[in-house]
């Protein structure tokens, strides 16, 4: 029996600072399907994120999971979404290791007591012999490196995806476009932003064109 | 999952010593600038000794607890928290605890060392400790929670405290007349039953408040 | 239906124009009445002369000034919860109104303060109580300022004001019983079950035109706010090029 996911945005709008920043945005997306939202600069993307998330507030519209509003408590809804943002959320006073346990904490479905696992998924993106070093030290790729590590040990079905590709080099995107079929073939989706152009690499990839609302 | 939180904090706090020794520092460094102010008149010291300390102990709360969101805002760790489905109030709670062991116990540990120094009297200084070890831990939750307020923004140094200072003055009223009538030898388990009642009531309901206030200021 | 309709923030602006003009007006007329009544008509106390006149504006402007923060805190809560839009103005532009209450009412307790005690300040529970509030309210207008975006910093500081109201009860026991303290049962400025009649009703006449005099500012500080935050908007265009 598949679980079968459907997040649907309708007509969202969101506001800051009284500038508009996206209006009238409808969204449908379905198990193993991939939400590539792009744009310029400054158009929404992040904002879009966030909001998908729950994080950042709708002036209007809604969110909803499975016909479900993500704001009402029977949806359940952090149990099945994965954020990584645009800043890392990795902690400076630890070292990679230790961040990666400590974010395993949060996620319901990633066992963070199996270390062995946890080494498997730096392996996975060639950062095994940072394992000891302090966040701090490293190059902000190797940062972002250690924060996409996550998406290797979660099995949750949502990924939320704010512009994942930034900083890494070429061979870490070919891993990381490896772990996106992965979790397709696995029922999950995604919504990232990004400048690439996924639909080459990917399967099944809707293109979500954002524009500037101030100009 | 509340042993990797405890592991972490422990880690976080063990790694960077001025963590641990830097409020004690700064609280006997303010401690020792009052009688080179005041003068060293050891009648009018021993007066406004309780005083001296518990001033002393707002700075160092509120130097400690000012910036506690800063680096989480910056880092990108408090969205983990709002997108975990893991319990962030006991996170939360455990994180006040934990920031309460680092700064404030150290300070009262030493109590005794300052009453000797200062001549306090043996019941004047069990009062003292007793009203810092009821008090201090509602003035860091109030302290965190003017740092969960201000988050994000670029020049809160003198704000947050400029917020939060009224709410501590309830705490400071009590634990004051507390040492006041233990030194003039009135009854005082009045005072001590209201900062028992602030502890009780700010500490377990901080980590809802905190969450809230988190879910609010992150959209900045 | 009727409340979405005041809660709009266009017919809210359009609609009071004519009402602030009127209410100023009133509340400088009630304020003219008010003097006359309490410099000249209101007997002379037996025990203070004629320097405890200066109640009439003490006592509404502390009683105010503890009243708007209620308002304030009640219209964050509304605006957080309910996110009506013309509660998170008019939650914010309470606190200037009421920390000008706030300091008129201090003011005012010094000038009563010196022929009565001799001094200008004295750390009793009422002033004490209004000093912290007036600190209450300026946090809440820093926090307000330090943000660029303003609808944020409206949630924040109605988190605040919330907060604030729970800790006032708190603070201004505490004060009170700190005071009882050091200084024994004090005389309170104003015995009110003693006070002749013609001294209570002028008190009771200012504590209503303090109350006029806040509804016309409050009703102008709002529409200022609204005029700020749809400055670019159509409606208002329209609307001002009338």
């Amino acid at each position: 029996m598949t679980n079968n996911i459907e997040i649907s945005v309708n007509s969202a709008a969101c506001y800051k600072n009284n500038n508009i920043i996206f209006k009238d945005i409808n969204i449908l997306l379905n198990n193993r399907e991939i939400l590539l939202v792009t744009g310029p600069n400054g158009c929404g993307k992040t904002t879009l994120i966030q909001s998908i998330c729950g994080i950042q507030n709708l002036e209007s519209g809604h969110i909803s999971l499975n016909k479900v509003n993500i704001q009402h408590q029977e949806c359940n809804y952090l149990e099945n979404i994965l954020y990584i943002g645009h800043k890392n959320g990795l902690n400076d006073d630890l070292t990679v290791l230790e961040n990666l346990d400590y974010l395993c904490a949060f996620d319901s479905s990633a066992d963070s007591k199996n270390t062995k696992l946890i080494r498997k998924s730096m392996e996975y993106f060639n950062i095994s012999k940072y394992e000891d070093y302090m966040v701090s030290q490293l190059s902000e790729g190797n940062k972002r490196r250690v924060a996409l590590a996550r998406l290797f040990l979660t099995k949750k079905k949502i990924w939320l995806l704010d512009e994942p590709l930034n900083n890494l080099d070429d061979e870490t995107i070919k891993v990381l476009i490896k772990l996106f079929i992965r979790h397709q073939d696995n029922q999950g989706l995604i919504i990232l932003s990004s400048h690439f152009d996924l639909s080459k690499e990917l399967n099944n990839v809707k293109i979500f064109k954002m524009e500037n609302q101030s100009d | 999952m509340i042993k990797a939180i405890v592991k972490t904090e422990l880690a976080i706090y063990f790694r960077n010593l001025n963590s641990i020794f830097l409020p004690l520092i700064f609280f006997f460094l303010i401690l020792s600038v009052f009688p080179l102010i005041l003068g060293t008149d050891k009648i009018l010291l021993g007066k406004i000794i309780p005083g001296m300390i518990w001033i002393t102990v707002i700075l160092t709360t509120l130097l400690s607890s000012n910036n506690f969101f800063r680096d989480d805002f910056k880092n990108g760790v408090i969205e983990t928290y709002l997108t975990s489905d893991a319990s962030i109030e006991l996170v939360l709670f455990f994180r006040i605890v934990s920031c309460w062991v680092f700064t404030c116990l150290p300070v009262i540990i030493f109590i005794p060392l300052v009453s000797l120094l200062f001549e306090i009297s043996f019941q004047n200084s069990t009062i003292i400790l007793l009203t810092l070890i009821l008090g201090t831990p509602v003035l860091i939750s109030i302290g965190i929670f003017g740092s969960a307020l201000t988050l994000g923004l670029a020049k809160n140094n003198i704000l947050t405290p400029v917020i939060i200072i009224p709410f501590y003055i309830p705490v400071l009223i009590f634990s004051a007349s507390a040492i006041e009538a233990v030194s003039i030898g009135l009854p005082f388990t009045m005072q001590i039953y209201i900062l028992l009642a602030l502890l009780v009531l700010v500490l377990p309901t901080m980590p809802y408040l905190l969450k809230y206030t988190l879910e609010l200021s992150i959209n900045n | 239906m009727n409340i979405s309709k005041i809660a709009n923030l266009r017919f809210f602006y359009t609609r009071t124009e004519s009402i602030a003009f009127i209410l100023s007006i009133l509340s400088f007329l009630l304020f003219c009445i008010g003097i006359y009544w309490g410099l000249y008509i209101a007997p002379t106390d037996y025990l203070q002369g004629d320097s405890y006149r200066i109640m009439y504006v003490h006592v509404p402007a502390a009683w105010l000034s503890l009243q708007v923060y209620i308002i304030m805190a009640f219209s964050g809560f509304i605006a957080l919860v309910w996110k009506i839009k013309i509660m998170e103005i008019a939650s914010i532009q309470c606190a200037p109104i009421g920390a000008f209450f706030t300091i008129i009412a201090l003011i005012t307790g010094m000038i009563w303060g010196k022929p009565t005690w001799g001094t200008y300040w004295v750390w009793d529970a009422m002033l004490t109580s209004e000093l912290i509030l007036l600190f209450l309210y300026i946090g809440i207008m820093v926090l307000y300022s330090a943000f660029s975006d303003k609808r944020q910093a409206v949630k924040v500081t109605s988190l605040l004001a919330i907060i604030g109201i729970i800790n006032i009860p708190i603070i201004h026991y505490s004060v009170e019983w700190w005071n009882t303290l050091h200084q024994g049962p004090t005389v309170t400025k104003f015995e009110k079950p003693s006070a002749h009649i013609t001294m209570l009703l002028p008190l009771l006449y200012m504590l209503f035109t303090f109350n006029v005099y806040f509804l016309t500012v409050f009703i102008k500080r709002v529409r200022l706010g609204i005029y700020l935050r749809e400055k670019n908007s159509k409606w208002l265009e329209e609307y001002l090029n009338d």
